[in-house]
């Protein structure tokens, strides 16, 4: 560990002056005073952090538009004492840094411009950027590491990817003054190793987390008008919000042909168009009630063979549950990706439930196209009545009478330092303070309070009163970070795994599933298909290399 | 003596000339032996054979470079005047031969191997592998099979800008302003198009396209919900792009035509129907082909709209054989497989142009 302290930046050669320059110098300031070397002011004093994190939620405020340039720039600049502590004014001048991040909803890379346009112009390094959309960034990044021309230095990337890039000694490992200052011991725990780890080294700066929860309109759920219809049509139980698929499907029929507030109102909204891979998660969303057992980590392949098991009938239920809900939903459906329900229908008042991440919760308050503002609620993701029980082929009642499994789904984005870099300690240092500046602490408290694409990921998001004083109702924030943490610490949560090429397994699925929801082939034989198509891309990977960093990713 | 005196600077120039000629086919020789030195070292270096090598490619393109040189000037001492003239042609086909025929030559290379990006174990030669493959791939059939009637809409495409530069011909008003508004969605990217028309106007909820179908009796307008009408409103918004380029040509040919011909058929008491189908749409026979064969060709690469609009979907119902190698090498970085697609089309490209080519000269000499 030596080799992180020498390649640590020059904290103990900082001048006084320097320290005291900006929002948060005065905690550099005191930690300096308290010590000297780098790690005990790497973060700024506790009151001073308190009043930089009230400031910061100003940024513009909730309901005050959607937030811009101007605001990125402003919190990159307010953010950056624990650079100013550990780097001298100018330290990385003649330093160049290439980013590689997405552009998606002109977020991402947009907003790390805005974050670190401050920390060039404080430490001198110049950053040239390679802008991807979504789905242009699986390519990029597999002919990248492929053709051996990794052309980045540091790199937005999710945890899927993982076994791509940290499995093949691509990456950086991460110093520890940067595990310090970025303060990972603050991460929810599902979120800590072997998350962000690859054979027992930490790699990830995290900026997000991930999970899957449902999201409801609190006013069609607690409208007179339809429950009274739901008790004339003779369904068991109260009208309200679905808390198992069986009810999300029997609502979402309900709710075909009625009207709410003079328009017609859709249950819930699936995503059947393919979506680079991504279309997936929310086929997982459904099944994994039906097929994630408590206590057994497996649900999508078995561990000693790499087996598929997404042609079971827990898997093949759920894959009928979609088919049979299509006909119920808007009538353009089957073409609705991931990317149209959440925008385009559900912040736009369209449909009552959608199984989406945290964008939502954010959006819906802080975005000037969501139309909904309050009227949503959230819960973690539904759940089911009946079990499949992989070691015994046979349905069970589950245990409590739901098995819910909230799904983990892309397990968050991260920022990747490559180790590239690693051979000259000057830019070692720059792209791992970059890295650092964009995984601060502080910083993640407004990411994840403004649309930005990332969520709650640290146990100091789950502060309801810093939520409030930024805006935000208390009960629908109190809901909201409900959901993300009860999903976050759920003894049956799912967790994919990190393996090489788990999107081509995703991406081959969604094309089989397209042909399911067409009513071309039937669930089963479109599950089988899947099953087919997995096995041989495993060999083509390699099978034996896949199972072993398939245990090693999910830590069996 | 005399003889030798005047001979003597012949054989002198002659032995000259053969000895530049030697040194030419010398050099040009050097110069292959090292560059395919060069290459050999860097494939076996690849390989792993030995270990000697260049880090990249990057040595051999510079290599080959020098090579071109050295043949320029190796062909001007061999040839001389001759040289000098190939000189103007071997940039160009050098060129093609780096930028085309290597490529294409190399891609059958790559088609033959099991190349994955993610692949744990490198890339391995599977010869037919990949071929076999997708004989058996119904989603490359299915987007075959589309291909079909993307192709036969071309014919709806030309009737329509057929008749789109019968009117720009006309005597009309404005013609030069319709002229340049006609034009206009041709100067769109097929992007902008998926979003301004695909994602846009035939938007289910909002759309003005939809909202009008609704006006006009359609309860659920959605243009991409469905096999048939999804695939339809695809080649509506082909369509739409496309039809100004073959109006183009069209009206270009309409221009070129005698003014006489169509002036007689006239004083000889020929109705407008009769002098079009008689007189116009023959002369116009030529223009036609041509246009025609070149909107199948770029419809046989359609692509953008249907991975913007549909991806490929409702169950592949609208997908291209274009869209599907973009899925297979962008989503799953399956770079054998989706070469092998690629060169087997351009195959199938290759054949049906030519055939058609064939077919269509021979019914133009029959009618002509």
């Amino acid at each position: 560990m030596t080799t992180d302290n020498d390649h640590s930046p020059t904290a103990t050669s900082l001048g006084r002056r320097d320290l005291l320059k900006g929002t948060a110098g005065i905690g550099a300031a005191a930690a300096l005073g308290a010590g000297g070397a780098l790690t005990t002011f790497a973060r700024p004093a506790a009151a001073d952090e308190e009043s930089l994190r009230k400031a910061l939620l100003k940024y513009p405020g909730v309901g005050q538009g959607t937030p811009g340039d101007a605001e990125w720039q402003k919190v990159g600049e307010m953010c950056l004492g624990a650079t100013k502590a550990s780097v001298k004014p100018g330290e990385f001048k003649g330093v160049e840094l290439t980013f590689m991040g997405l552009n998606n909803q002109n977020l991402h890379n947009f907003l790390f411009r805005g974050f670190l346009k401050p920390w060039e112009a404080y430490t001198g390094a110049k950053i040239t950027w390679i802008d991807l959309a979504q789905a242009d960034y699986n390519p990029r990044l597999q002919q990248a590491i492929a053709t051996g021309t990794v052309d980045f230095d540091v790199l937005e990337m999710g945890a899927p990817f993982e076994g791509d890039v940290c499995g093949k000694g691509l990456a950086s490992p991460m110093p520890d003054w940067v595990a310090k200052q970025i303060d990972v011991d603050d991460l929810v725990n599902y979120l800590k190793p072997p998350v962000g780890t690859w054979g027992g080294k930490r790699f990830r700066v995290t900026i997000d987390g991930d999970c899957h929860t449902i999201n409801y309109r609190t006013d069609v759920f607690s409208d007179a008008a339809l429950a009274k219809a739901w008790k004339d049509e003779g369904h068991a139980g109260e009208w309200g919000v679905p808390r198992t698929w069986q009810k999300v499907n029997e609502v979402t029929k309900f709710l075909k042909g009625k009207t709410f507030k003079g328009k017609p109102v859709y249950g819930y909204l699936d995503q059947p168009k393919p979506w680079g891979g991504f279309c997936f998660y929310f086929v997982e969303d459904r099944a994994t009630g039906y097929v994630k057992m408590p206590g057994d980590k497996i649900w999508l392949f078995e561990p000693d063979t790499m087996k598929p098991l997404v042609n079971n009938p827990g898997w093949v239920r759920a894959i009928q549950d979609i088919v049979d809900s299509l006909p119920y939903e808007p009538a353009d459906q089957l073409n609705a990706d991931p990317g149209t329900t959440a925008f385009q229908q559900f912040l736009a008042g369209t449909g009552s439930l959608l199984s989406w991440w945290g964008d939502i919760g954010q959006m819906a308050n802080t975005s000037d196209s969501s139309v909904v503002g309050n009227v949503i609620g959230f819960d973690i993701l539904p759940g089911s009545e009946e079990l499949y029980n992989r070691k015994t082929g046979k349905w069970e009642k589950p245990a409590g009478g739901v098995n819910y499994a909230p799904n983990m789904a892309y397990l968050g984005w991260g920022i990747y330092v490559m180790a590239r870099v690693d051979s000259d300690s000057k830019k070692h240092q720059a792209a791992w303070s970059a890295a650092a500046h964009l995984g601060g602490k502080d910083l993640s408290l407004w990411t994840v309070m403004y649309p930005s694409g990332f969520q709650v990921h640290r146990q100091s998001h789950f502060n309801i009163d810093e939520w409030l004083a930024a805006g935000y109702q208390k009960d629908y924030i109190t809901g909201y970070l409900d959901s993300q943490r009860n999903s976050y610490n759920h003894p049956n949560f799912t967790i994919e795994p990190r393996i090489p090429g788990i999107f081509q397994y995703y991406s081959v699925a969604e094309d089989e599933l397209t042909k399911v929801f067409a009513r071309k082939i039937t669930a089963q034989q479109g599950a089988d298909n899947i099953a087919a198509a997995w096995e041989k891309l495993t060999d083509k990977i390699g099978r034996e290399k896949q199972i072993a960093l398939y245990k090693d990713s999910m830590g069996m | 003596m005399s003889t030798g005196s005047l001979s003597s600077p012949t054989v002198l120039a002659a032995s000259r000339a053969v000895s530049r000629a030697a040194r030419g086919r010398a050099l040009i020789l050097i110069a292959s032996l090292l560059l395919a030195a060069l290459c050999v070292t860097q494939v076996l270096h690849n390989l792993g054979v030995v270990g000697a090598g260049f880090a990249d490619w990057r040595p051999i393109a510079l290599a080959y470079l020098l090579w071109a040189l050295a043949l320029g000037r190796g062909l001007v001492l061999v040839r001389r005047e001759r040289g000098h003239r190939a000189l103007f042609l071997l940039p160009a086909l050098l060129f093609t031969l780096a930028m085309v025929i290597f490529p294409t030559v190399f891609g059958l290379y790559i088609a033959a191997t099991d190349w994955n990006l993610s692949s744990l174990t490198g890339v391995h030669f599977n010869v037919l592998g990949n071929f076999t493959t997708m004989l058996h791939d119904a989603f490359f059939w299915t987007a075959l099979g589309n291909m079909v009637w993307y192709v036969l809409s071309v014919l709806a495409q030309y009737a329509i800008a057929f008749g789109l530069a019968l009117l720009l011909n006309a005597e009309i008003r404005a013609r030069k302003f319709f002229r340049v508004v006609f034009l206009l969605p041709f100067m769109l990217s097929p992007v902008a198009v998926s979003w301004m028309i695909g994602k846009s106007i035939m938007e289910y909820r909002f759309g003005p396209a939809a909202t009008l179908a609704r006006l006009l009796g359609w309860e659920t307008p959605a243009f991409f919900a469905t096999p048939w009408v999804a695939r339809a409103s695809i080649m509506a918004m082909d369509s739409w792009m496309w039809i100004p380029f073959v109006m183009v040509l069209l009206l270009a040919g309409l221009q070129a035509l005698p003014h006489e011909v169509a002036e007689s058929a006239k004083v000889d008491g020929a109705n407008p129907w009769q002098a079009f189908w008689k007189i116009t749409f023959p002369l116009m026979l030529p223009v036609s082909v041509t246009a025609v064969i070149l909107r199948i060709i770029f419809e046989l690469k359609l692509a953008d709209i249907v991975i913007n609009v549909t991806a490929g979907g409702p169950g592949g119902a609208t997908d291209t054989v274009s869209s599907f190698i973009y899925r297979e090498y962008r989503d799953r970085s399956n770079v054998g497989y989706g070469t092998m697609l690629a060169e087997f089309y351009l195959i199938i490209i290759i054949v049906f142009v030519s055939i058609l080519l064939s077919v269509v000269s021979r019914w133009l000499r029959r009618v002509t």
